[in-house]
């Protein structure tokens, strides 16, 4: 029991070393992109434009990063989160995919099952997203046709919308009540204010955090009768 | 050779596609670290290969449309600088936006392969990378305290609380129901305010993709636990948005 102890701690110091250790040199290998591209073409970036188009732009991202740091890394445990946010497309795959995966065997949330399944997933798909596009890329001049033809053009600008048909199915069945009342909010709200439709990515913390107080209190009366 | 030529030239390439394979390999030691450490603590191999093949079908389809943003960017940007965005670090939602936005600050009166000059593309590309690290730099510096302190704050739940996964599994769990209220909640908006408040004239298909994939998903839950079908588990997510996709097709007609 004691050497799966230490044989845990290990793996998670490790994991922690090496989820560092990679997103440094992945950040400075993207940011170094950019000026070695730039020297290959004979131009350096316009640093004040930069400067610029980071306050125009960059603060959003910058709020909306640190709201998905807080939210996302206690669903994806150490390894999954360092791999999700090197790989990005969190919401529209890696956190439904490593979402589907933990409830697929049963992991529960914060547990060593979890974090070796959330790692598993979130390596495999970033796996098959990299080869997706490489053959994509490869394949560009038949592929971009099809890819563009207008007959599938609705399919691919549904997306999203189908992953969440599916996600929401099997997440609503479960708790009924739980998902009722985000979901109703979050209608008229979108319905009376249609201008949040272009920010929904944000809207996703106050419908998260209904949904987690309602949680909360179904937990408590849980305790209260016992049946936790 | 134009700009928009150079873009998509050897060198470019090579740059773009040896930061991808940096990643690649950094996901295969993950996955095998991770594979081994479950073996190590006596993991079932068959829930491991689950995941895997389950996460691996759940992938395809939102890749092909991440491809799509690829081509998409590429008219203005080049091949292989999209490729490495959207592979790595990138979100579909984020790069043009941000591309666009860039564009703008340079001077360029849009985000067109016509107009881009080399150090409009530099800029460009430095900002992109710029306004969506900071998932990255929070992950370096807070991801190990972040986790021990709510490890530390779940081992203060009840024991019972603690075997079946806590509050932390149930919070969990509302924040993703959360996600997808605030989606479905912005379709419904869509079709009923989006041509007007309360016309009922928006478009309501990402609504019926969403019900169709749902049903979808229902039917094949309904197989796999009713009819003991459990090998539809690992591909019932993918079935269903291959069949909503499908649909949006038909509407689209």
């Amino acid at each position: 029991m004691e050497n799966r102890e230490q044989q845990l701690q290990q793996y998670m110091r490790g994991t922690h070393r090496l989820g560092r250790l990679v997103s440094v040199v992945t950040l400075v290998l993207l940011l170094g992109a950019p000026f070695l591209i730039g020297a290959y073409l004979g131009a350096m970036p316009d640093l004040g434009a930069v400067a610029r188009g980071f306050v125009a732009v960059g603060l959003v991202w910058t709020v909306s990063s640190v709201v998905e740091f807080l939210v996302y890394t206690p669903m994806l445990g150490a390894g999954g989160s360092y791999l999700a946010f090197i790989t990005g497309n969190l919401i529209n795959m890696k956190i439904p995919c490593a979402i589907n995966a933990k409830d697929m065997v049963g992991a529960k949330s914060g547990t060593t099952e979890n974090e070796i399944i959330s790692t598993l997933s979130i390596a495999t798909s970033s796996l098959v997203t990299i080869l997706v596009l490489a053959l994509g890329v490869a394949l560009l001049t038949p592929l971009r046709p099809v890819l563009q033809s207008e007959t599938l053009a609705p399919a691919f600008a549904n997306v999203v919308p189908a992953l969440f048909g599916a996600m929401g199915y099997k997440y609503y069945r479960q708790n009924l009540r739980l998902a009722a009342v985000p979901l109703v909010i979050m209608s008229i709200l979108f319905i009376f204010v249609p201008s949040l439709t272009s920010s929904t990515s944000m809207m996703i913390i106050p419908s998260g955090a209904i949904a987690i107080g309602l949680a909360w209190l179904e937990y408590r009366r849980h305790i209260k009768e016992g049946r936790v | 050779m134009t700009v928009l030529e150079r873009l998509s030239s050897g060198p470019v390439y090579l740059i773009c596609g040896g930061i991808i394979t940096f990643v690649a390999v950094v996901c295969v030691v993950f996955l095998v670290r991770a594979w081994r450490m479950g073996k190590a603590i006596g993991m079932d191999p068959q829930k491991m290969k689950q995941a895997v093949t389950a996460s691996a079908t759940f992938s395809v389809l939102p890749s092909v449309g991440i491809l799509l943003g690829v081509i998409a960017l590429s008219g203005s940007l080049g091949v292989p600088w999209p490729w490495l965005r959207l592979s790595v670090i990138g979100a579909l939602h984020y790069e043009t936006q941000v591309a666009a936005a860039a564009a703008e600050q340079v001077g360029l009166a849009e985000l067109s392969g016509s107009l881009m000059t080399p150090q409009a593309f530099a800029t460009i590309a430095l900002l992109m990378s710029l306004c969506i690290m900071w998932g990255m730099i929070l992950s370096t510096l807070f991801n190990s305290r972040y986790l021990k302190r709510l490890r530390g704050k779940s081992a203060d739940a009840p024991e019972g609380a603690k075997k079946q996964g806590g509050f932390g599994d149930l919070a969990m769990s509302a924040m993703f129901v959360g996600m997808v209220s605030a989606y479905i909640g912005s379709y419904i908006g869509d079709f009923v305010s989006g041509a007007g408040k309360l016309a009922f004239a928006g478009s309501w298909t990402p609504l019926a993709v969403a019900a169709v994939s749902a049903a979808v998903m229902g039917l094949l839950t309904w197989l796999a636990e009713k009819k003991n079908l459990r090998w539809l588990d690992s591909f019932s997510i993918a079935g269903s948005m291959l069949v909503g996709m499908l649909a949006a097709v038909l509407i689209g007609k």
